[in-house]
């Protein structure tokens, strides 16, 4: 029998291969972790490993608690629970279903169901990484379902671990681990503070403190016969506090989650035999499911709750996958000796295929959304733009002004200031309002439609200038052939580039524009025009009051969805 | 789930302890050793060794050697590394020589007497460079000195590692075969990675370095290829019929040698340090947990009176020698106060011993509690170093000496730190190295810092979130800082550690998020919609008002978006005063 260290030392080795690939390929390294236990699992022995994918869970959750956001998930849990839960009963539904109908027992069509309908957090942030951090609308309900998503799988750990599925042990399952996390609200409340105190700034004691915490609660929700998964993250919530108190904390635990996240997954792949026909069917029906049923079903609940069609296809496409959680209630399922190994084998192949097709699908969303939507599968979109606009009849020598931004918001007030007339056009629902309230003059349609310029009459205009960082909309203008001047808008130097050989006045390149006035601030700083008390004092007025025309978490002028048809809820 | 118990109550008792000593300002080294004495069969006997505490803390040890090995910058050292070989070997030869020598009037047999020599040479690693980094030492001159003697210290410890991991030879003749396979197979390992070090690893990390969790998770491969290899060294020669063991500490800290040659090092230093900061930990407490009280305290006269004995010895070696390398008197007095107690790496060197079957355990209780004793003592010398040489340089005059070594440590103060280079801040670059002497750019991309190397800047690879890197960059003395990261939560952490007097720039992506950054101290939050806004307003009204600089604006502007040059002097070519 090999000790766990050569263990160990193989599962990293056999790792770094495979995570070269990934990075080569621009794929998330779990799969490909997932892949390397394939061939490790060759040299290993599956006992060890078992062992060790605990302590990888653990962490996992662990982190996922120490990550979360008790703010945001009320605002989410609003927001966009409906398609989360829609979305997991239909799909968790029709996974069970086919797993009963091709005669796999209930208690096992159960898992499929599990591994089918939920989506992996894991690669989804990785994937959407940009997309979240802009705050683009797509990027924000993937997010979103994903987090409820996992809420559930926790509860559904919960449940399973209850000895029978009867109601009484459910209650009592769910009485412990309310429990838990009423200590871990308590623990972060009065204990969190004093081992701060204790540690006296040793990033050192503050991380084995952590982890201590995070031992206590696995010890308490082994005690109370609750999975382990609850206690870790409970534990987590326990030790959640501002990251830039204990940016070194945080650091560490991340770095010892990243070790034994890689031998979970590792370990994962390690425990799958070579398959039989059975597992490849079994397989390959939760890939279908996964892949292409599970998107249609969440791109059907989320346009049905009015969602732009545009939005509902990125986010369907980015949470195409079977989740971390689902690895983890298999492997509780498998180590209770609830799941067959064909069974579970499958569910972890379907993992490994998912994950990597939809980072596929996530690279390619734009593209399928326009087949999509060409092919005349998509409900299309009729605006009110007349009921919506307000334009004086006989506007002449204006300025349009395409998004209402920040960028265009500035605009605007600058025309204000010097009685220069105006127009701008705007389509996203967010800010209809403040648009109205705002703005003497608007359109509130699509700037790639060309009744909303019509409607500004663009025809008798002065200059026009879209703050949209968008091709299609820049290209859109430069066909059309009205008269006025027209300053376009792109996000790369290259593109401005190709624009400035066209016929236009000027392109904004927000990085260039940024950096300009950035150097001008440092400047005047530098040469003692300015105080630093002086331009800081400057800078807060500019902020306020109550000047962001938009709710604070979407910024729709970086936002090209915003402008040309993805919407957040009509 | 069969999370052990054990594991459980070595964390928590390991919290518990560790919290004290930091109260206390026991160095936490120490903490986990009594915490281990007191779970142990000495105490209260409720922990034994298991097979998952056994691994954890042999990856201890692994990591600690890897990160030694990554620590190992050769051009670091360059200028100091003649004399610190010169004090390092008289100096482990002089201290081993006193320890056999105090060990033998001891009474211990000549065999324990020589293990017991060899295990007192070395000064520990973990309490020094803790102790001078807590201090802000490290990087003075003395604390280079010493950081140099230890890595020395430490490469000789690992062979000696490697040669009583081989067991108990039959005669002198096997000690010399064993003794010339280790080193051949050191040289062979060796060689291997600074070979691939030159010429795989480069193309390989330059390729992952901008990916945090691959680049982390590819240098963890490679250190375990090299622990897999060392520990199955005897199955892979097996079938050469050689027989042959080699420490997986060597093959750890081999590995970082290797890495260590490339520009990522530092900000792998700050990856790898929890986990062995957590493995470490479990490693001392496992220590004391196989000793009986009796074992440990079999000899403690002994060890009391070798601990009297062999500080003021070691102190004394020390500063002859380095005093005799031309060092000032103060960085002479410095550099040995701090190097008087016994390494961990004696602990190790006496558990080594005690497995091949050298030793008796008493003669590692013996070590393990000389070790105790020498660190407890030598944090507090350490701690008061200065207030101690205050005393003690009346008497230390005679020894005054024309300096021939003396700091050139690039020392930054009212300088400007610049936090990531992106299309944004680039700009402000070239204005800034006009005021500024000195300008640190941070950067997480290589291809950023090998162009703000080539012009003129003073360039740092690594994550800012890192606190190693906030010091290389001297954040605290810095004048002028300017973050173009746009996560709150670094931008806070800034702010709260630089300097009242400091100007500050930071970047925001909500409008939220600069809010809370002015409330807490930011001079001026960069929304770059809204910069890229303001300065757009004022085109448009020049377009409306005044269309000749509206011209001039837009000329500037192609210009600068045809210009190839990565950092244009921006400040020289844009049109100013569009602005109220």
């Amino acid at each position: 029998m090999i000790d766990l260290l050569t263990t160990i030392a193989i599962i990293f080795t056999a790792a770094g291969p495979f995570l070269l690939i990934a990075n080569r390929l621009g794929l998330p390294p779990v799969p490909l972790l997932i892949v390397a236990g394939l061939v490790a699992g060759l040299f290993i022995d599956e006992a060890r490993a078992l062992e060790l994918a605990q302590y990888g869970i653990a962490l996992l959750v662990f982190s996922f608690g120490i990550g979360i956001q008790i703010d945001v998930v009320r605002t989410v849990l609003a927001d966009s629970e409906m398609a989360a839960l829609g979305q997991i009963l239909g799909v968790g539904s029709l996974a069970t279903g086919s797993g009963l109908a091709i005669g796999i027992p209930i208690e096992e069509s159960i898992y499929l169901g599990a591994a089918a309908a939920f989506s992996s957090t894991i690669v989804g942030t990785t994937l959407l990484k940009k997309e979240i951090r802009s705050n683009l609308v797509h990027g924000r309900v993937a997010e979103s379902i994903q987090l409820v998503q996992d809420l559930i799988a926790l509860l559904l750990l919960l449940v399973l671990g209850a000895e029978a599925l009867a109601a009484d042990p459910i209650a009592t399952q769910l009485g412990y681990g309310l429990m838990l996390l009423l200590g871990a609200v308590l623990v972060k409340r009065y204990v969190f503070d004093l081992l701060g105190r204790l540690a006296g700034g040793s990033a050192e004691l503050m991380i084995i403190g952590a982890v201590s915490v995070l031992v206590v609660f696995i010890g308490a929700a082994e005690g109370a016969d609750v999975s382990v998964v609850v206690g870790a993250f409970a534990a987590g919530l326990a030790v959640r506090h501002d990251a830039d108190e204990h940016l070194d904390l945080y650091n560490g635990i991340e770095s010892i989650k990243d070790f034994f996240v890689a031998i979970f997954f590792v370990t994962i792949g390690a425990l799958v035999a070579l398959p039989t026909l059975e597992t490849v069917l079994i397989a390959a029906g939760l890939v279908v499911l996964t892949a292409i049923v599970k998107p249609a079903i969440t791109m059907a609940i989320l346009i049905s709750q009015g969602y732009e069609p545009r939005s509902a296809v990125l986010t369907s496409l980015s949470i195409d996958q079977v989740s971390e959680f689902a690895l983890i209630i298999a492997i509780e399922a498998s180590i209770l000796g609830y799941l067959t190994p064909s069974v579970f084998d499958a569910i972890i192949l379907a993992a490994a295929l998912t994950m990597i097709t939809s980072s596929i699908s996530t690279r390619y969303n734009e593209a399928i959304y326009r087949v999509l939507s060409d092919r005349g599968w998509l409900p299309a979109r009729y605006g009110k733009i007349d009921a919506w606009s307000q334009v004086p009849s006989d506007i002449t020598d204006h300025v349009i002004i395409a998004g209402y931004g920040r960028q265009g918001r500035q605009l605007v007030e600058t025309c204000e200031e010097i009685d220069q007339p105006y127009v701008v056009i705007e389509n996203d629902p967010a800010v209809r309002d403040t648009v109205q309230a705002e703005c003497d003059a608007y359109v509130f349609g699509d700037a790639m439609e060309a009744y909303s310029w019509q409607k500004a009459n663009v025809d008798a205009a002065r200059l026009v200038i879209s703050t949209i960082p968008f091709e299609p909309v820049s290209r859109r203008l430069l066909a059309s052939s009205f008269e006025a001047d027209l300053i376009l808008r792109t996000d790369t130097v290259t593109s401005a580039l190709q624009l400035l050989e066209e016929d236009v006045l000027y392109v904004v390149v927000t990085d260039l524009l940024a950096g300009e006035q950035l150097v001008q601030y440092v400047q005047a700083l530098l040469d003692g025009r300015l105080t630093p008390a002086e331009l800081r004092a400057q800078r807060v007025a500019e902020l306020e009051p109550g000047n962001d025309p938009r709710r604070e978490r979407t910024r729709s002028d970086g936002d090209p969805q915003a402008m040309t048809g993805e919407v957040q809820r009509s | 789930m069969g999370f052990t118990v054990d594991l459980a109550i070595i964390l928590l008792a390991a919290t518990l302890v560790g919290f004290v000593a930091r109260q206390t300002g026991q160095p936490t080294i120490i903490a986990y050793i009594l915490a281990g004495v007191a779970l142990g069969p000495a105490v209260l006997g409720v922990v034994e060794v298991s097979a998952l505490t056994d691994t954890l803390s042999e990856l201890g040890l692994a990591f600690l050697l890897f990160l030694l090995g990554i620590k190992m910058r050769i051009d670091e050292v360059r200028h100091i590394l003649t004399p610190v070989l010169r004090i390092s070997f008289p100096q482990m030869a002089g201290v081993g020589l006193a320890g056999w020598g105090i060990a033998w009037a001891l009474g211990f047999t000549p065999l324990e007497a020589l293990i017991i020599g060899l295990a007192v040479m070395y000064s520990s690693t973990a309490v020094v460079i803790k102790m001078l980094t807590d201090k802000d030492e490290a990087t003075s001159l003395h604390g280079k000195i010493d950081v140099g003697i230890l890595l020395v210290q430490d490469i000789v410890v690992v062979i000696l590692l490697a040669v009583l991991a081989a067991g108990r030879p039959d005669s002198l003749g096997g000690i010399a075969t064993t003794l010339v396979v280790v080193l051949t197979l050191v040289a062979l390992i060796g060689l291997a990675a600074l070979a691939a070090s030159r010429y795989a690893l480069p193309g390989v990390f330059r390729r992952i370095a901008d990916n945090k969790q691959v680049f982390f998770l590819v240098a963890l491969s490679w250190a375990f290829l090299f622990v897999l290899v060392s520990k199955e060294i005897n199955v892979i020669l097996a079938p050469l019929g050689i027989e042959a063991y080699l420490s997986i500490e060597m093959g750890a800290f081999l590995a970082g040698l290797a890495i260590a040659q490339l520009p990522y090092s530092k900000e792998l230093q700050d990856r790898i340090n929890p986990l062995t900061d957590l493995f470490v930990m479990v490693f001392f407490v496992t220590v004391a947990l196989d000793l009986e009280a009796r074992e440990l305290l079999f000899y403690w006269q002994e060890a009391v009176l070798a601990a009297l004995v062999l500080m003021p010895v070691k102190f004394a070696i020390f500063f002859s020698l380095i005093h005799r390398q031309d060092f000032r008197v103060e960085t002479t007095f410095l550099g040995s106060i701090s190097m008087i107690q016994i390494s961990e790496f004696g602990i190790i060197v006496g558990v080594a011993a005690f497995e091949g079957g050298f030793v008796a355990q008493e003669v590692l209780g013996f070590l393990t509690l000389l070790a105790l004793i020498t660190m407890g003592a030598s944090v507090y010398f350490i701690a008061f170093s200065h207030a101690l040489y205050e005393r003690a340089a009346p008497y230390l005059d005679r020894w005054e000496q024309d300096a021939v070594f003396e700091a050139d440590e690039k020392v930054y103060r009212d300088h400007a730190v610049v936090i990531g280079y992106d299309p944004v801040t680039r700009s402000v670059l070239p204005l800034l190295a006009e005021h500024y002497d000195e300008v640190v750019v941070v950067d997480r991309k290589v291809k950023h810092i090998q162009l703000l190397k080539e012009r003129g800047f003073d360039a740092i690879y690594g994550d800012f979130r890192n606190a190693t890197i906030r010091k290389d960059a001297a954040l605290k003395q810095a004048d002028f800082v300017l973050s173009s990261s746009v996560e709150p939560d670094v931008n806070k952490a800034l702010l709260q550690e630089v300097h009242r007097g400091a100007t500050v720039f930071v970047e925001a992506e909500t409008v939220e998020d600069a809010r809370e950054l002015y409330r807490r101290g930011a001079h001026c939050v960069v929304l770059s919609e809204q910069f890229a806004g303001g300065r757009l307003a004022a085109y448009l009204r020049a377009y409306l008002k005044d269309e000749a600089t509206f011209k001039q604006c837009v000329d500037a502007d192609i210009g600068l978006l045809r210009s190839v040059d990565p950092l244009p002097d921006m400040h020289k070519q844009i049109v100013g005063g569009l602005d109220d």
